[in-house]
């Protein structure tokens, strides 16, 4: 089991008891008044069934609190995902903080900045390097890329959720759109894996027949669930953060009482890719700290319902490059959504919104990450680390502690040691030719590259199921028409590199 | 008199006041005003706010705010003009709308207003619209421009079916094809056959003009 960071410490919270039950209220209120509106015909059978209210012209669920709370008491505090390696298996819920990637539609190029489509080979990279980083704990859906060259549409997610299989050993996420989830599915099973199911709500307050479709595939898989709200506040989302809170709860309640009325027990974490509208261009605003204050009271409502928090929308920047903003942005989000207790939080590699992803962030990010989770662990109290034996052995000047077991012993456990941050002094720096932090980086994923080898590699046997399966997704794709001729040709030469799948 | 209303109609617009927008509409009809004056006043009064939202005076939420008002007086004024047979003369007619399997409005919308606000006759279809759906509506409006919006990667390719459709229909020649949105690129709107893209709202209404000729 991967054990993650541990928060020995009381989460961040800015509401009081009142404020946080006058949410609740309104959320339950939401609930029952407006209600959710379902565009999925089982599941509107099945609301009616368990006593619910339904609107069938509609489409509208209308859910009584007391069924509600019943859900949410349903709802385990604390369960585990199985990874492909036992070792990387997370057990998700209390106090344990783990950190995932944030994917990007396309890659960037370091010296101008401009994005684009990633290659069949930079996308099997980048799942190299996220298996290699410590940090890094389990890998989110699309990741590292949302497809890469000469792969079409639909193909995308298969060939994403092959290759995190064959690079890696970490659990990993996975999305649905035209079915795609079935593939995915089966693929997880070949090779003894649990996915990170996903359902997300449409905002305000809808969720569309896909995504019910695949909740119920993932929870007949057993895999554990992400609910996902998240809304643009100002746009689908109330301008103000309580009003976006109620919304984004009574969205990830609802997918909670559909997963439970499915399979009474079964384990949920709540998402919410929640943030706010750029008033000037229309596009959401990343890296604002209007994300961080959803967050931190949505975070604070969740801990009251028990269900673990998946963490976001929190870390995207709205910089194009890896720059000062891009660092400002990510941290300040990062450090909050940590220190207000969400379970995991999207990170690692992820640069503007959802759009650019680069492994030399990913390493970046490496060390960002330890050093939050570092802080998370907190700061032990005993009679070993309070050293007052020590403090009054080495007295006054010139007494000191560097030449002692104690230091030894405790330096190591007490401070992070970023890998790629530049903490020389100035003539040091001057020698090195003046490098900073993204010339390390580049440097380690060179060596990363040419080094790491998965903990575990594919049998013979789940290779070629793997195969087998995104032949199977090939098929059904061409036949239903999903993929025209001309993709189709440039799909099938791209297939006979002799370096494929990697290459 | 009829000056004074016009004055009341520009300010309900200005004021985001879409009730207020409506019944002056409503009064100018009633006092015999010219609709094509009050048409071109409600033009005139977007252009502006238009103006003052890329001086950056003004942001997204007064923009869709003027143009809600604006959209509640305009069929009010448009019906008034069709009986006195008189027509009005814009920049050219755009038949808009986020294509099927995509629900995503926000930037549609902010297109769809400053066509307007640029002189464009704008027929903003909505959200999940079907490819026959925007050929019907490019046939029964004359439709010189069509203008189509997808935000997600899954839904982009939806834009090359529709230009397939107008190419089946026999129309594809009779109107100028823009596509935008957040999946849309330079690459792939020359790869589907548009006529034109931009990354901006700003930016599209230039794409329109040029597209028109104008």
């Amino acid at each position: 089991m991967l054990k993650g960071f541990t928060r020995n410490f009381k989460p961040l919270e800015i509401l009081t008891q009142e404020q946080v039950e006058a949410i609740h209220r309104a959320t339950l209120d939401v609930l029952w008044q407006t209600g959710v509106t379902f565009h999925h015909v089982k599941a509107l059978k099945l609301f009616e069934k368990n006593g619910f209210k339904v609107d069938y012209d509609e489409k509208r669920v209308h859910f009584p609190s007391g069924l509600v709370e019943e859900c949410l008491r349903k709802a385990p505090s604390s369960f585990r995902f199985k990874a492909r390696d036992p070792r990387n298996d997370l057990i998700y819920g209390g106090n344990t903080v783990y950190f995932m990637n944030m994917p990007g539609m396309q890659t960037i190029d370091l010296d101008t900045w401009e994005p684009r489509v990633p290659t069949r080979k930079e996308n099997y990279d980048g799942v190299t390097v996220l298996d290699a980083l410590d940090n890094c704990h389990f890998m989110d859906a699309y990741s590292p890329y949302f497809g890469f060259e000469d792969v079409p549409e639909v193909m995308k997610i298969p060939e994403s959720c092959a290759a995190k299989m064959r690079n890696s050993t970490k659990v990993q996420g996975t999305g649905y759109s035209n079915d795609c989830e079935v593939f995915c599915i089966q693929m997880s099973q070949a090779v003894g894996a649990d996915l990170v199911g996903r359902c997300i709500a449409a905002p305000p307050l809808t969720y569309y027949s896909d995504a019910v479709e695949a909740a119920f595939r993932y929870i007949e898989a057993g895999f554990p669930m992400q609910l996902c709200a998240g809304g643009v506040i100002g746009a689908t989302y109330p301008a103000t953060t309580a009003g976006s809170v109620v919304i984004g709860n009574a969205e990830c309640m609802a997918g909670i009482v559909l997963t439970q009325l499915v399979k009474p027990g079964h384990g949920n974490t709540v998402a919410s890719f929640t943030l706010p509208l750029n008033m000037r261009t229309g596009a959401p605003a990343f890296g604002q700290i209007g994300i961080s204050l959803f967050h931190v009271v949505f975070n604070q409502m969740w801990r009251r319902y028990g269900v673990p928090i998946y963490g976001n929308a929190d870390t995207p920047s709205s910089s194009k490059k890896i720059d000062f903003q891009c660092g400002y942005e990510r941290g300040i989000n990062l450090t909050i959504n940590a220190l207000c207790g969400a379970n995991s939080m999207l990170f690692f590699g992820g640069l503007h919104g959802e759009l650019t992803h680069h492994p030399v962030q990913a390493i970046l990010d490496d060390d960002i990450a330890g050093m939050i989770g570092r802080f998370l662990e907190g700061v032990t109290v005993s009679d070993e680390t309070i050293a007052l034996e020590l403090i009054e052995q080495a007295g006054p000047i010139p007494g000191n502690y560097l030449n002692t077991a104690h230091t030894r012993e405790w330096w190591r456990k007490e401070q992070f040691v970023p890998k790629v941050a530049d903490l020389l002094t100035y003539p040091e720096w001057m020698q090195t030719g003046k490098k900073d932090c993204i010339d390390y980086a580049k440097e380690r994923m060179e060596e990363i590259l040419a080094t790491h080898k998965v903990s575990m590699p594919m049998t013979a046997s789940q290779e070629e199921d793997i195969e087998r399966i995104l032949n199977e997704a090939r098929k059904y794709y061409r036949d239903k028409g999903l993929i025209s001729d001309a993709e189709w040709a440039v799909y099938m030469r791209s297939l006979e590199s002799p370096n494929y799948p990697n290459a | 008199m009829g000056l004074e209303t016009l004055e009341n109609l520009k300010r309900a617009v200005i004021e985001y006041d879409t009730e207020g927008a409506a019944s002056w509409a409503r009064e100018i009809v009633k006092k015999k005003v010219e609709p094509i004056k009050a048409l071109d006043a409600l033009t005139e009064t977007i252009r502006q706010v238009g103006d003052r939202f890329g001086r950056g005076e003004l942001w997204l939420p007064d923009l869709v705010g003027a143009a809600d008002a604006m959209q509640a007086a305009m069929p009010i004024l448009e019906e008034e003009l069709k009986k006195t047979g008189a027509e009005r003369k814009s920049l050219g007619i755009v038949v808009a709308g986020t294509v099927f399997g995509d629900i995503h409005s926000i930037g549609k919308s902010m297109v769809c207003t400053l066509l307007v606000a640029g002189g464009f006759e704008v027929h903003d279809l909505g959200v999940n619209i079907k490819a026959e759906e925007f050929v019907e509506a490019i046939e029964n409006y004359k439709a010189d421009v069509l203008a189509m919006s997808a935000l997600l990667t899954t839904t982009a390719a939806e834009q090359k079916k529709v230009i397939y459709t107008l190419k089946e229909k026999g129309i594809r020649e009779k109107v100028k094809v823009m596509v935008g949105g957040g999946a849309i690129t330079a690459d792939f709107a020359q790869s589907i056959g548009a006529d034109g893209y931009d990354p901006t709202a700003p930016g599209a209404v230039e794409l329109a003009r040029r597209l028109v000729g104008r």
